[in-house]
């Protein structure tokens, strides 16, 4: 859902502390990835982080059908044992690992009800190769929360809507 | 039309259990496999319960051939070409909703989600009104044969294919496991779809009983603790079994009763109430008695099930899932995949979340069995499309001895219909193979089309 159909309060300026603090947060969180450094990844999560990809559907009334069928639907749980498995050297999908780039861009926050969560919402691109393979290219945009704790941010939730129907990849061993 | 010479050494070695690695990979292969395979085997397309009012729709592909499947304003379940009778526009852009009509984007002739023709723009002007063009003869073409098994509806676009259930023949005690009879019904949650590079085959074949591949394959499921060990490092004291259109393998049970060996996986008290009453009694003597349970299946030839169970948070609870799934080619080398969630209709919310979560854990696009054997197929499909390595004969004779006999007997005790052997062996897979050698050997049947469908019908001489 876009900022405005949320209708959620007006988009912070963009040298917002708010809004910088954010964009940061997604900046070191994609280079925690592509660098497959899960272990950070996994310490920017909330405890009670939601992780969702619904599946996009083409449908008549618009293009999602959000909440029937997922891609992820992730808790903490089962992001870390998604992450313990990769580190398991057993993880074939991933053995030799993708390399990735995620590209974050179309950044923008508001704040939320609650003084220590804001929204944000990024455009993300995902180029995806594999040993000498023909690169996926995966798009999609967040839709997240992240709660202040302290000076960290933390990742609630993350809703990722994908603007493909069918993905053109061999599977989602990634993280969005 | 007679096989190719090449085609009739490709299958007879198959039938001897050498695979032409170049069936993974071949177009002209898959030319054969489009014009005699999938022409006369039962294709599904959608499931009851993903159409539950009148005017829901989803559209499906065998492969080319995209089909609308509606329920109409009557509540009777149909499917037909996406195809304008006018000029072959598709009449519906989308892939599921609710509808009162399908409108041709080009010239806008209407149908009802019936099929017929209610709509045609400027009828009198254009052609003379109602005597002249009986909207009545141009209603969407229906393919040539539909059926249904407990919701799963399939087509078929052979005229004289045999019916479903004949083709199921046995393996309908089995898939009732899945898709059980009337009062239980299940609903679908999906499909998951997407792409990967490998022939459709590898997975009909891999579901059909490939317990092999478990303990390698999915190695990292069991270091993680996200099944028990009955799903990985035990496979091969589970028992294989094929009958008729079908095959599967099971997974092997630790002691105990009815009760206690489902309830070790996952299954709580009141849906174990629910399969006391209602499994039938050869399904129930496959958990009580012989002690294993369904896991993988294959209906040939693209239709594969699959019952699994998970640990789906930090204190090791289990919940079992059962998914469903279409290995749809697009080419020799490429398959989409549709992969749908199934859940008992009358569970409890949380045990379906429970559930959901599980199979989300474990297969589809992001599950992690399923990420790891994707990586296997994809690599198969690479490697066998070299000059030497396409013709390269792949060993697929587990189970026999280099005489051709068995290394082991059936099981002769096993409580399900067909023939069953215990641990590793490739039986199921060969028969497969030998099932779709017998098709490539068919001519391709007279299509159907473009002669219009008879209950469709033209215009009246």
């Amino acid at each position: 859902m876009s900022p405005q159909e949320a209708g959620e309060r007006p988009i912070l300026p963009f040298d917002h502390p708010m809004h910088l603090a954010a964009h940061r947060f997604l900046v070191r969180e994609a280079h925690a990835q592509d660098r497959h450094d899960f272990e950070t990844w996994l310490t920017m999560m909330a405890p009670d982080v939601v992780y969702q990809a619904p599946v996009t559907a083409t449908t008549g009334a618009g293009s999602h059908k959000a909440g029937e069928m997922d891609h992820f639907a992730e808790d903490l749980y089962s992001l870390r044992m998604r992450v313990a498995r990769l580190k398991s050297n057993l993880a074939w999908s991933e053995n030799p690992p993708s390399r990735t780039r995620h590209f974050i861009a179309n950044v923008c926050t508001c704040a939320t009800a609650k003084p220590d969560e804001v929204r944000v919402w990024s455009a993300i691109l995902v180029f995806r190769t594999q040993g000498d393979g023909s690169p996926d290219v995966i798009s999609g945009m967040r839709d997240d929360v992240l709660r202040q704790v302290g000076d960290e941010l933390f990742l609630v939730r993350r809703m990722v809507s994908l603007d493909e129907a069918v993905l053109r990849t061999k599977n989602l061993a990634i993280f969005l | 039309m007679q096989a190719s010479p090449k085609l009739a050494r490709t299958l007879s070695e198959i039938r001897d259990g050498w695979i032409p690695a170049a069936i993974y990979s071949d177009p002209d292969v898959f030319e054969q496999e489009r014009r005699s395979l999938f022409t006369r085997t039962w294709q599904f397309v959608a499931h009851e319960s993903e159409l539950p009012q009148n005017g829901d729709y989803v559209v499906r592909n065998v492969l080319n051939d995209s089909f609308i499947v509606a329920r109409g304003d009557d509540g009777v379940v149909r499917a037909f070409l996406n195809l304008c009778r006018h000029r072959g526009g598709q009449v519906c852009r989308t892939e599921s909703g609710n509808t009162r009509r399908f409108v041709c984007p080009y010239h806008a002739w209407s149908y009802k989600t019936d099929g017929t023709l209610v709509g045609v723009p400027y009828h009198e002007e254009a052609y003379g009104s109602e005597a002249e063009l009986r909207k009545a003869d141009f209603g969407l073409h229906a393919p040539p044969r539909i059926d249904l098994f407990n919701g799963l509806i399939f087509v078929n676009l052979d005229p004289a294919a045999r019916p479903l259930a004949d083709c199921l023949g046995g393996f309908a005690t089995y898939l009732e496991f899945y898709f059980p009879a009337p009062p239980r019904r299940v609903e679908l949650r999906g499909p998951q779809r997407w792409r990967f590079k490998a022939n459709w085959k590898i997975p009909a074949e891999n579901f059909s009983g490939d317990a092999y591949h478990t303990p390698h394959t999915h190695a990292s499921t069991g270091q993680i603790r996200l099944v028990s060990s009955a799903a990985t490092t035990n496979r091969r004291a589970g028992i294989i079994y094929a009958i008729d259109g079908g095959s599967g393998a099971t997974f092997r049970l630790d002691a105990g009763d009815f009760a206690e060996r489902l309830r070790s996986v996952g299954y709580t008290d009141d849906r174990i109430a629910v399969l006391d009453r209602s499994l039938s009694p050869a399904l129930r003597s496959l958990i009580e008695k012989d002690g294993v349970i369904p896991s993988a299946g294959t209906f040939f030839p693209n239709f594969s099930m699959l019952h699994l169970w998970a640990r789906i948070d930090d204190h090791g609870k289990l919940a079992p899932f059962t998914t469903v799934r279409l290995w749809q080619p697009i080419s020799a080398t490429e398959t989409e995949i549709l992969s749908w969630f199934v859940a008992d209709a009358d569970a409890s919310e949380e045990f379906k979340e429970n559930s959901y979560k599980a199979y989300l854990m474990c297969f589809g696009t992001s599950g992690m069995f399923e990420q790891d054997d994707m990586d296997a197929w994809v690599t198969l499909t690479r490697a066998t499309q070299g000059y030497l390595s396409s013709s390269v004969l792949l060993n697929s004779r587990m189970g026999l001895k280099s005489d051709g006999s068995a290394l082991h007997g059936p099981v002769q005790t096993f409580s399900g219909p067909g023939v069953a052997h215990l641990g590793f062996n490739e039986f199921n897979q060969r028969r497969w193979l030998r099932m779709w050698a017998d098709y490539l050997e068919m001519s391709p049947p007279a299509p159907p089309l473009p002669e219009p469908h008879p209950e469709v019908g033209r215009p009246k001489e």
